[in-house]
């Protein structure tokens, strides 16, 4: 069945006879066209990438930044509607914020992404919105030895909290995606816009569910895939954004930071390299 | 007739994804006066060309001086600037008060991006129908952000908004190598020479329908108007009929 | 008997007479925070030429019971700052939050300029000022030490009241009695910090947290100790008092049991 003409595609939270919300397909529509972000899920950490479009030469180089932080230990890539990315962010920000209040240490990452997979399903409720015109990226490091609870001054007894059980593990590297729908998924490796559909079949090779890729090569690996991504032919210039979170002990001490400049250039050189290599093999 | 049923309100999607208000918002811009900034290692100058409704009356004002470092420059609907500015200058405020630190150009530009984008998923909401170019200098130095009705922001090193707006904008791309060196006088004149692009063929710029604002390191935000614009009008333009490299020599010489 | 439901099985007040019902209110107006409950007593800290050293020791005394003995009263804020904090030890905690919420806040962008000492400050009085505005202060008074917007040497002080104050060496609680004439006859204005440097200054600063332990007596000889200069904030927390000892108390005489 088709949408348009219907009057069943006009407004937010109208079901159409065949039980679809057109509104909300359209909102994908708008994500579609939008530069490729992905994300990968390593053994130590999460990187964050991002196919930036140059929309203009008057552009400041290296500004504008995309990828956003949300708490210390976790940061949103998004792709589709630029100012419907800063909502989401700002919202995330927001839901960091008030679980700190509330039990006074960050946010596990699965609730991140679950409160804001409410928030964005909440916008296909109602007439009076609109959906989310993106798709969101959400990259994680939860501790994974205990951490002193937000104000903590003294060290207490050693004896630690109760209720552990021995050699459970906590915490780690989790990465989700939250569609306009509010529908989340949490996933070894995400990708979303324009480049999706390569930057999947990239993804997929690199058996990411065995848990063997290290944070290094996902830079590496992630720089390619937006670099494999990317349509030279019909697109414009880009810039690439990446940033991660590594485990405590990592280079980024659990912390979402931008890939260190160098990391990143050699990432880029080894990514044309190899775009190189292939086009001499076809 | 073909009636386009996505282009009501700002809160449906068209089938392809596009918001048509806010589309048409963007139009808005380009009906106002062109407004051009520029920004160098040193300085930030904002330049624009006023309009006035008819011979006696005065000129709209198309800059704005929202604190000591910092000021913008308007096309489009004047009172959404106007609205904007308040909400501008009060968050200025508010920083300075509170962290007794002049407000980074980079969050307040954000702050009103974010309020931008309310207006474009909500009902009984319109878009802003203005446009802004943000310039003037912070700890990091100088900055210049454009701002449109959809709530897009971004950081430019020289942007052109308004009407016939794109022939300034490739006066500044093809000059863009230059500016970072610039010092304050030549960087004034490159906005100038920008604007001049974009006016129609029988227009001047004049004392008194041009306007131009600067900020550069340790130096506020000034509005220059009237008189105080002549030097720079004169040093610009008087050797118009002459070919460009004498006038890059007198550039040089002056500044 | 009485025909509304909420009334039977009640005392009758044909028996009883009416309920008084001014035992359910406080008499008076509202009322909030009076007194500190756990308190850290004094914090000190002075300037010197590059840089600030601040210090307090690590007791959250209980009325005259030293209650914790780990307490960690000076808080890093970021590279360039450090609040010290004495009085209450739960409001500490509930500043120690704020400023750790701002923290975060301020770092969702990597490229913007950090708060300095001087921008903390500011903040941190009008927080204050603002409690006591609603007759509900944070019980707390604090030192702002680290480095101001160009880079020089930053000190100042926020107390409950929200009055500040800003001098080469401060100190609070009983520290403002005793160690702050000691520290006033190495640096007695603002042109005397330029003669003074680190290893001067912390000297100084750990002959006061002596003295201060002799003379307080809620005070403890495990402290922490910061030096914040350009090259960021040297903080140790588990510092034991030097050359300490009792031996002098036996000579004095005229308390205690001791004859002649």
């Amino acid at each position: 069945m088709t949408s348009i003409g219907t009057g069943y595609d006009l407004s937010n939270s109208v079901f159409s006879p065949d039980g679809r919300n057109f509104q909300v397909e359209y909102a994908v529509k708008a994500v579609e066209s939008g530069g490729t972000a992905i994300g990968i899920r390593c053994k130590d950490g999460v990187v964050l990438a991002l196919e930036k479009l140059i929309t203009s030469k008057l552009l400041k180089p290296e500004a504008n930044k995309r990828i956003a932080t949300v708490d210390r230990n976790m940061g949103v890539v998004s792709s589709g509607l630029l100012p419907d990315g800063r909502h989401f962010v700002s919202r995330a920000r927001d839901e960091a914020a008030s679980w700190r209040q509330m039990y006074k240490g960050p946010i596990p990452t699965s609730a991140l992404a679950n409160r804001m997979g409410s928030y964005v399903q909440a916008y296909t409720l109602y007439s009076s919105v609109r959906p989310f015109g993106v798709t969101a990226i959400v990259g994680g490091w939860d501790a994974e030895v205990e951490v002193p609870v937000d104000g903590q001054v003294g060290s207490g007894p050693n004896t630690g909290s109760g209720g552990k059980k021995d050699g459970a593990k906590h915490g780690g590297p989790f990465l989700y995606m939250i569609e306009p729908s509010g529908l989340y998924w949490g996933y070894y490796g995400a990708a979303t816009g324009k480049g999706r559909q390569i930057a999947k079949s990239e993804l997929e090779k690199l058996n990411l569910a065995d848990g063997e890729l290290s944070l290094e090569e996902g830079v590496k690996e992630a720089a390619r895939i937006i670099y494999v991504a990317h349509d030279d032919n019909k697109d414009k210039e880009f810039e690439l954004e990446m940033t991660w979170i590594s485990s405590l002990t990592g280079p980024t001490k659990g912390r979402h930071e931008e890939v260190p400049k160098e990391l990143r250039e050699e990432a880029e050189t080894l990514a044309k390299k190899s775009l190189d290599d292939d086009k001499m093999d076809e | 007739m073909f009636r386009n049923n996505y282009d009501n309100d700002s809160v449906t999607f068209s089938p392809q994804g596009r918001i048509f208000q806010v589309e048409y918002a963007s139009e808005a811009v380009k009906q106002g006066s062109v407004v051009v900034g520029i920004v160098s290692k040193t300085h930030s100058v904002l330049a624009a060309i006023k309009r006035n409704a008819e011979e006696l009356s005065s000129y709209q004002k198309k800059i704005i001086t929202i604190d000591s470092h910092y000021g913008i420059a308007l096309a489009g609907l004047a009172s959404d600037a106007r609205v904007l500015s308040n909400f501008m200058k009060q968050q200025s405020l508010a920083s300075r008060l509170t962290y007794d630190r002049a407000i980074p150009l980079s969050e307040i530009t954000s702050r009103i991006a974010d309020r931008a984008q309310t207006n474009t998923q909500q009902y009984g909401r319109r878009p802003y129908g203005v446009g802004l170019l943000i310039a003037g200098v912070d700890a990091k130095g100088p900055h210049l952000f454009e701002f449109q009705p959809s709530g897009v922001t971004q950081e430019m090193i020289a942007c052109g908004i308004g009407a016939r707006s794109q022939m300034a904008r490739t006066y500044l791309e093809r000059h863009l190598d230059d500016f970072a060196a610039c010092g304050r006088e030549d960087l004034i004149k490159h906005a100038l020479r920008a604007l001049k692009e974009s006016l129609s063929q029988d227009k001047e710029l004049t004392v008194d329908n041009t306007s131009v604002g600067v900020a550069g390191i340790g130096e506020n935000f000034v509005h220059y108007e009237g008189q105080d614009i002549a030097q720079w009008l004169d040093a610009t333009f008087e050797n118009r009929e002459e070919d460009d490299s004498s006038s890059d020599d007198a550039m040089e010489t002056d500044s | 008997m009485n025909h509304l439901p909420q009334a039977w099985g009640r005392p009758r007040d044909e028996v009883y007479g009416a309920y008084d019902h001014s035992h359910f209110q406080n008499a008076g107006p509202n009322q909030h925070t009076q007194q500190p409950i756990v308190t850290g007593t004094s914090v000190i800290a002075a300037k010197f030429k590059d840089g600030v050293v601040i210090a307090a020791d690590n007791l959250a005394s209980y009325g005259s019971l030293a209650r914790f003995t780990d307490v960690k009263r000076l808080r890093k804020f970021n590279s360039e700052v450090v609040v010290g904090f004495g009085g209450d030890v739960s409001d500490m905690q509930y500043l120690d939050r704020l400023l750790n919420s701002l923290d975060i806040r301020e770092n969702y962008s990597s490229t913007d300029t950090p708060l300095n000492a001087k921008n903390l400050h500011t903040y941190l009085a009008k927080v204050m000022y603002k409690r006591r505005s609603d007759f509900n202060p944070l019980w707390n008074h604090l030192l702002i030490a680290g480095l101001d917007g160009e880079s020089k040497p930053f000190l100042a002080s926020a107390d409950l009241l929200g009055t500040t104050f800003s001098a080469p060496t401060l100190a609070t609680g009983f520290g403002a009695h005793l160690a702050q004439p000691i520290l006033r006859r190495t640096l007695p204005d603002e042109a005397s910090v330029a003669n003074v440097n680190k290893e001067d200054a912390v000297k100084l600063i750990k002959e006061c947290m002596k003295v201060l332990f002799y003379r307080d007596a809620r005070s403890l000889d495990k402290y922490s100790i910061a030096i914040i200069t350009k090259e960021g904030v040297e903080l140790k927390e588990n510092e034991k008092l030097e050359n300490q000892s009792w031996a002098f108390a036996e000579t004095i005489r005229g308390y205690g049991t001791q004859v002649n």
